[in-house]
């Protein structure tokens, strides 16, 4: 069972770096335990489930793969805790760097354990998070943001096209655990969608792998602090993707598609990036491209595709692991103690640094392909890889080969020349020194790696490569040694010409300096990226601005059309069929719409005349009104005619504040639109109201017919809808009302209107007030309070109930207002009202809850009769405590709302 | 009649559309107010006409359908609520910007 | 018929009234029935979810008249979840308002706890009407909240989002009236039920009273092309308000998963949905890319996760329910959370606001930016937190189905510029910081409450990826149950064929 490490939050009063050594060192106890295990053959698994219904499963899986894998991770980590605890500084050695670059191994840990490809997903992706918060660690400098940001977009997006892949590969096999998926090789082989998938993998690992054309973030992530460099970017993140082709080689490789696209990028890559090392400045700058011309190696080993040549690029992994980071942290030893990456300015640091020296130029030399090295015994492998191909590639290949070992040699030889050899260095930042004894352990033990490997491959290294290769392949391995010298034969041949022209090479890289210069400024990968990312972002912008100016017009206009569309949608299949006749219309009805429509057309016509406007629109909600007196519905007509006399009040009461008119502020042709929508509009409804109304049907109306006076007491049919069949609406209607009352509070609360000491015409204000309204207003009130109650009263079997009173007894109060003046009016009746619309609410409520108390379902009403002496037989239900509710609402609302307002006038005249 | 009835809530959809897309917020809610008018009046229209009857059974038939009545009756309520609501939104901006506008022109937009 | 199912209505209008009426008393008392109120409603959303998680719908008949004259209130799996869902966003919405910002005007936990009404209202109603109903007391509780805090921005967003909806609601009284006068009927089990039956002349009223709902919901869930008044308002609204905004589009796309399973199936919306959802995608990542402040991404972000949800809906399988049921849970946790962060990112930056541009630094404090990166995580849908699992179950179900591929690129196209959006906004903020002389004066205290509710949002948002496996699981069931329209049917209207008379 391989425990996972989690990122521990580093909090903790004891130093860091310990912490994290510690960390990792246990980490490393529990895979020695485990490895024996694995040695004998042994495949671990563990799991738990997580989402099983996505399949994805916590499982991990401890094989000779992962386990080689893992010890580099871990082994390489501590170390690089080691060396970064020297390194950095005392504020960056705080617990945020090393809960970081825990995350990142935890993450690459998953990574290379996960045996769910959904789960390995998931850790690929917290290694590209973790990865961004390392490279951006140093967060004031501006190249470490952006270099962060570039990393997290490039793997970032082929995390997103592995994300399509393998879900793609989960619908084929139809699991997505490991074991399932590496069997089904052939079936993923043989679908249809093998190439999309494979691209879309070979993305994914393309990108977190830097290779071309995708290696461009790789260099710019060398903003980090070395140590992240040296353990991300050379052993173990960029090597993800590696693990990727290695770890799905059993279920994806082996096509033609294979060897063309993963062999192709590789060797270009290969290619490229080492002509590109040679010229780099910074130190790092170099390591960087070498890692990627490296990784470009063993991808090219990967899509080789023979048996040999995985061996080949696992043994090439561990060599290249070693050698690097050792490379990295030497040049961080450098710039730590000189000031400067920069190349041109270090020289002849050997004098000054022997021993820091002397490691760097093995390891050097390790990368470059010297015998006695590990570098060399992989590159032999792989230059003898190059021959096992068919004709015409079995000369290409060695040759390319060969141009990629050329260049190799090259750029180490500048790396170790320019820094270490040449005159006395002038003008660095600090004098250089030797580095404190334990930051160059680290590179001593990986040097002596690299010595060891390179002397007895077959003593160190053999077992572990088996066992790692083994578990890549699932299958037999072939025959092959790993002796030093396998007498003189080709791969030999091309390690001497790689040798001798790199050497040369470098001595004559004066002359190709220049052209170089030239093709890098066109080239710049991160240059592109950037351009795309603010070419998207322009265009963003641009587009939402757009929308931001269309404002709300244009969301109207959206919605207006989407609805027509929706209309005509639905009588797409056929057009609607009149089932009824016509009912005759009668002289009333056309003088009616006559009156409307000439009303409507004058308010259109007239709107900006504000007051002109108003007077249209109450003539329109006069007709209304009497339309509903003849179409049946005489409780409607009653509160169409309330609501039309307070609705005119209150845009009288705004209109006081506002522009007298409206300027005529919109283009001719944008009138024509408006009006060309606007007569779709009309159109469409009234399509659709004559649809409605002549295919009658079966409606719930019978029952409630029916029922009302058994089951609800009233005879007053739509009273007895609203305040027992569906008394619920009734209330949530109610508290939309009291909402809009506190909310004109809320919102008429501390804000300072300018009233208007001239009217429209520019005269004066009349002062007082109207007498004949202030004498008539007086006896109204208590006159109104008795039709409110007999309204209230009778609502439940004659037109009346709640609403219609408590308009009534609204409008009376308002008219005192009028008639008298706020300050009289609130004198003698305290404006409480939102407590009175809340109480209102409350009342209603309440009621309904009563029923609850007895057992039967909210708002249930119950009836029965009372006998009064002189009025007779008087029926009481409990609904008409709730429209007594409903009463106490309405009333409270509509003088809050009006009050409030009302206030307004008040504030300004006072001064 | 139903004919009338339908053109009626046309022409009053016409009205209150053309109205609501004015650049400023008094026509816009003249405009609304006519929409709700024509609403009501298509919500009635959807149980059928019945003309010079009432909803009362302590009368004889034919009866309107009561349903429909009622929830105008709601509607119409709920708009009022609403609009006095938003003539409240425009008092406060019309303190906050100086003006009755519905977009705030060319000058400055929103953020 | 259980009473309990009453509480998420009841709980709320007490504590909206109480509120109100104790508001008279002080700040100190409606913050104590505000927040009483909204954390009452967590035991009652588990005890809901319990219930529903049995399996048979419950139901209650308001008025004790049976379905479908009476107003039904169905408590199915879908309406349980969103339940809970709201009540925690709900209770870290007002912590963190009582911590920082309900003093700016007045009423405030009064609207709140209405506002709260409205949703739950809006899930549990089986009503048409009704549902309308709670929906004008949802949205006008909105404007108010909306405008909260009295600044210019705020009214006119408040005018423009208002004077849309009236027309919405508009629209909304129209499809009734074309369903009422195609079916006779407005129980929502009632008008399924007759949808089978329904004769060839009204047939067209029915479908386009179908479409015209459609675009009432889809105009709430801010779905292209209906969704430009999203940014505006939420972007600079109040963050808490903003926090609690985020289910108010849920309630949209809740309406349409309804409406379109249980009423109108034979409407085949799938592929219009499915067209509208990949350009809402498009216009959320973009819109991210654009924004120039904190809580102007986060609304858009909102728009995106309504555009994720909806591609998945739009399938119509069980599969594509699940992964959109579990995509709701954590979409609404993961943007509510990044209001909240914002909010906090803008207090502690004095003038320069929630901005993205260089600002002063923030000094030493861990916890905001980790904040903000879990924040981010969570709405970029990174591994390991809930986003990423739906996104896997989202694009895993949509495999098979049509315009697959247009799905994958799309989703994941708006992702990486989600990722690229918010690592943008991140690095702008926390990490390009000034040149010290712009320094903020003095951080502002930071609320124990307002932490507390930040805090509880992020904890829930890692608890779903933690606990993923019996969330999808519970996220199957609804996705179940909400294909079973007979068993809805019978479970409303008693058995009883077609209503009737």
């Amino acid at each position: 069972m391989l425990a996972l490490l989690p990122a521990a939050l580093q909090r903790a009063r004891v130093p860091p770096s310990a912490a994290a050594g510690a960390v990792a060192a246990a980490a490393a106890a529990l895979l020695a335990w485990q490895a024996p295990a694995v040695a004998d053959g042994q495949l671990l698994l563990f799991s738990v489930p997580w989402v099983p219904h996505i399949g994805l499963d916590f499982a991990f899986r401890l094989d000779g793969l992962s386990l080689l894998f893992a010890a580099l991770i871990v082994g390489i980590g501590l170390l690089v805790i080691l060396y970064a605890h020297y390194y950095l500084s005392d504020e960056d050695r705080n617990g945020r760097f090393f809960a970081y670059l825990l995350l990142f191994m935890g993450a690459m840990l998953g990574v290379v354990t996960a045996d769910n490809l959904l789960l390995l997903l998931v850790f690929w992706e917290l290694t590209s998070l973790s990865s961004f918060l390392l490279i951006g660690f140093w967060r004031g400098s501006a190249e470490a943001r952006q270099g962060a940001r570039l990393a997290l977009l490039v793997t970032g997006a082929g995390g997103l096209a592995l994300l399509a892949g393998v879900v793609l590969i989960g619908d084929i096999v139809g699991s997505y655990s490991l074991g399932e998926v590496l069997a089904a090789g052939d079936a993923i082989r043989g679908d249809d969608r093998y190439p999309l998938l494979l691209a879309l993998v070979l993305l994914g690992a393309f990108t977190k792998s830097a290779q071309f054309p995708f290696h461009f973030w790789l260099p710019h992530a060398m903003a980090a602090p070395t140590p992240v460099s040296a353990y991300l970017h050379s052993a173990t993140m960029v090597k993800a993707g590696i693990f990727l082709l290695m770890r799905l080689w059993p279920a994806l490789a082996g096509s033609e598609e294979w060897f063309w696209v993963v062999g192709g990028t590789g060797l270009v890559t290969m290619i490229f990036a080492a002509y590109v090392a040679l010229f780099q400045h910074d130190l790092k700058g170099l390591l960087a491209y070498s890692t990627v011309s490296q990784l470009g190696l063993i991808t090219l080993l990967l899509g080789l595709g023979t048996p040999l040549a995985e061996i080949a690029a696992v043994f090439h992994v561990i060599n290249h692991a070693a050698f690097k980071a050792s490379l990295f942290m030497a040049a961080g030893i450098v710039d730590h103690e000189t000031g400067t990456r920069d190349m041109r300015r270090l020289s002849g640091l050997a004098r000054h640094m022997p021993y820091t020296a002397t490691l760097a130029i093995v390891a050097a030399s390790a990368m470059a392909g010297v015998p006695l090295l590990n570098g060399f015994i992989s590159k032999e492998m792989f230059f003898a890889e190059t021959f096992a191909l068919p004709a015409p590639w079995s000369w290409v290949m060695p040759l390319a080969a060969t141009l990629g070992g050329l260049f190799s040699v090259a750029y180490s030889a500048r790396f170790v020349h320019d820094v270490f050899f040449g005159g006395q260095a002038r003008d660095l930042p600090r004098t250089p020194h030797e580095p404190p004894r334990f930051m160059r352990v680290p590179v001593e033990i990986l040097v002596v790696i690299c010595l060891l490997v390179g002397l007895g491959p077959g003593l160190i290294v053999e077992p572990a490569l088996r066992l790692a290769a083994s578990a890549l392949l699932q299958g037999p391995l072939p025959a092959f040694s790993l002796a030093l010298w396998h007498g003189l034969n080709l791969p030999v041949l091309m390690s001497v010409v790689a040798l001798a022209g790199g050497i040369a090479l470098y001595l004559a890289r004066r002359y190709l300096w220049s052209l170089h210069a030239e093709t890098a400024r066109a080239l710049s990968g991160k240059r592109i990226t950037e351009s795309t990312v603010t070419a998207l972002s322009a265009a963003s912008t641009w587009l939402h601005g757009l929308i931001d100016r269309g404002g709300l017009r244009l969301s109207l206009v959206a919605l207006l059309l989407v609805a027509l569309a929706a209309g005509v949608a639905g009588f797409l299949p056929g057009p609607p069929v009149p089932t009824k006749v016509p009912l005759p219309a009668g002289l009333a009805g056309w003088a009616g719409f006559a009156a409307l429509a000439c009303a409507a057309a004058a308010t259109v016509v007239l709107h900006r005349e504000r007051l002109l406007a108003v007077v249209c629109v109450g003539v329109i909600g006069l007709v209304v009104s009497l339309a509903f007196v003849r179409l049946s519905a005489p409780d409607l007509a009653l509160t169409q005619l309330l609501v039309e006399v307070i609705t005119v009040l209150l845009l009288l009461l705004a209109m006081y504040f506002l522009p007298q008119r409206s300027p005529r502020e919109s283009s001719g042709g944008r009138r024509a639109v408006d009006a060309f929508i606007a007569f779709l509009a009309g159109a469409g409804a009234a399509v659709l109201a004559w649809a409605m109304m002549l295919a009658p049907g079966e409606t719930l109306s019978g029952f409630y017919l029916g029922q009302a006076k058994p089951g609800g007491g009233g005879y007053n049919v739509v009273n007895v809808i609203l305040v027992d069949f569906r008394a619920l609406d009734t209330l949530g209607e109610i508290t939309v009302l009291g909402i809009a009352a506190f909310a004109v509070v809320a919102i008429l609360d501390r804000i300072e209107l300018p009233g208007r000491p001239l009217d429209w015409d520019g005269r004066p204000w009349p002062a007082g007030r109207s007498l004949l309204l202030e004498v008539l207003s007086r006896p109204l009130l208590p006159l109104a309070l008795l039709v409110s109650t007999y309204l209230l009263l009778r609502g439940h079997n004659l037109p009346g109930g709640g609403f219609i009173a408590g308009l009534v007894t609204g409008t009376a109060v308002l008219v005192q207002y009028l008639g008298h003046g706020n300050a009289w009016v609130e004198a003698r009746l305290p404006p409480r009202y939102t407590s009175v619309a809340a109480l209102g609410i409350a009342l209603a409520a309440v009621t309904g809850l009563a029923s609850l108390a007895f057992g039967a379902p909210f708002l249930t009403s119950t009836f029965g009769y009372l006998d009064w002496p002189v009025v007779g037989r008087f029926e009481v239900a409990s609904a008409m405590v709730f429209d007594l509710g409903v009463y106490l609402a309405v009333v409270g609302v509509v003088l809050s709302v009006l009050a409030t307002i009302g206030r307004q006038h008040n504030a300004p005249e006072a001064g | 009649m139903e004919g009338l009835v339908a053109v009626a809530i046309g022409v009053l959809v016409a009205a209150g559309v053309y109205l609501a897309l004015r650049p400023r917020l008094f026509s816009v809610l003249l405009g609304i107010t006519l929409l709700s008018y024509a609403v009501n009046l298509f919500l009635l229209a959807a149980g059928g006409l019945v003309v010079d009857a009432a909803p009362l059974t302590d009368r004889p038939g034919p009866y309107p359908d009561p349903l429909p009545q009622a929830l105008v009756l709601t509607a119409i309520v709920i708009s009022f609520g609403m609009t006095a609501l938003v003539i409240v939104l425009t008092l406060r901006a019309m303190s906050e910007r100086g003006h009755d506008r519905v977009d705030d022109g060319p000058d400055g937009g929103p953020a | 018929m259980n009473g309990l199912l009453l509480a998420p209505i009841l709980l709320p209008l007490a504590g909206g009234i109480v509120a109100m009426l104790g508001g008279r008393r002080g700040l100190a008392a409606e913050r104590l029935v505000g927040a009483a109120a909204t954390i009452l409603l967590l035991p009652v959303a588990v005890a809901l979810f319990a219930v529903a998680d049995e399996g048979p719908i419950v139901s209650h008949a308001v008025g004790d008249w049976p379905a479908p004259y009476g107003i039904i209130l169905v408590l199915d799996r879908l309406a349980a979840w969103m339940l809970l869902v709201t009540a925690i966003v709900a209770t870290a919405a007002v912590l963190v308002a009582i911590g920082r910002s309900d003093g700016a005007g007045r009423h405030f936990h009064s609207l709140f706890q209405f506002q709260l009404l409205g949703v739950n209202g809006a899930f549990l109603t089986g009503d048409l009407f009704n549902l309308f109903v709670f929906f004008e007391v949802l949205l006008i509780a909105s404007y108010a909240l909306l405008s909260h805090g009295s600044r210019p921005e705020r009214t006119q967003a408040a005018i423009r989002v208002a004077v849309l909806n009236l027309l919405g609601s508009t629209l909304f009284l129209v499809a009734i009236g074309c369903l009422y006068a195609a079916a006779g009927t407005l129980n929502l089990a009632d008008l399924a039920a007759r949808a089978a039956t329904l004769p060839a002349d009204r047939l067209g009223l029915w479908q386009a009273g179908g479409w015209l709902l459609i675009v009432v919901f889809a105009l709430k869930a801010a779905v292209l092309p209906l969704g430009f008044w999203l940014p505006g308002a939420y972007g600079v609204t109040d963050g808490a308000v903003a926090a609690l905004f985020s289910v108010l589009t849920k309630v949209g796309v809740v309406a349409i998963v309804r409406c379109c399973t249980l009423v109108f199936p034979g409407l085949d919306a799938g592929p219009v949905l499915w067209a509208a959802a990949i350009g809402t995608l498009t216009l959320g990542a973009t819109g991210m890319l654009a924004a120039r402040r904190l809580s102007t991404l986060a609304a858009h972000a909102v728009v995106l996760s309504v555009g994720l949800l909806l591609v998945s809906i739009a399938h119509f399988t069980r599969d594509s329910l699940a992964a959109a049921t579990f995509y709701l849970a954590h979409g609404t946790f993961a943007t509510a959370a990044l209001f909240l962060v914002a909010m906090r990112v803008s207090a502690v930056r004095g003038g320069m606001g929630d901005a993205l541009a260089e600002g002063p630094a923030l000094r030493g404090r861990l916890a905001l930016p980790a904040a903000f990166l879990l924040a981010a995580v969570a709405v970029a849908g990174l591994p390991p937190l809930g986003g990423f699992l739906a996104k896997l179950a989202i694009l895993d179900a949509a495999t098979g189905a049509r315009g697959a591929a247009w799905t994958f690129a799309a989703v994941l196209a708006a992702s990486l510029v989600s990722i690229v959006a918010l690592a943008r906004a991140g690095t702008t903020v926390f990490w390009k910081v000034g040149r010290g002389d712009d320094q903020a004066a003095e951080d502002p205290p930071s609320s124990p409450l307002a932490v507390a509710g930040t805090g509880l949002l992020l904890a829930v948002v890692v608890a779903l990826a933690l606990l993923a496996g019996p969330a999808f699981g519970r996220a199957d069931l609804v996705a179940g149950q909400l294909l079973d329209r007979e068993g809805y049917i019978r479970a409303v209207l008693g058995g009883r064929p077609g209503g009737g008379g």
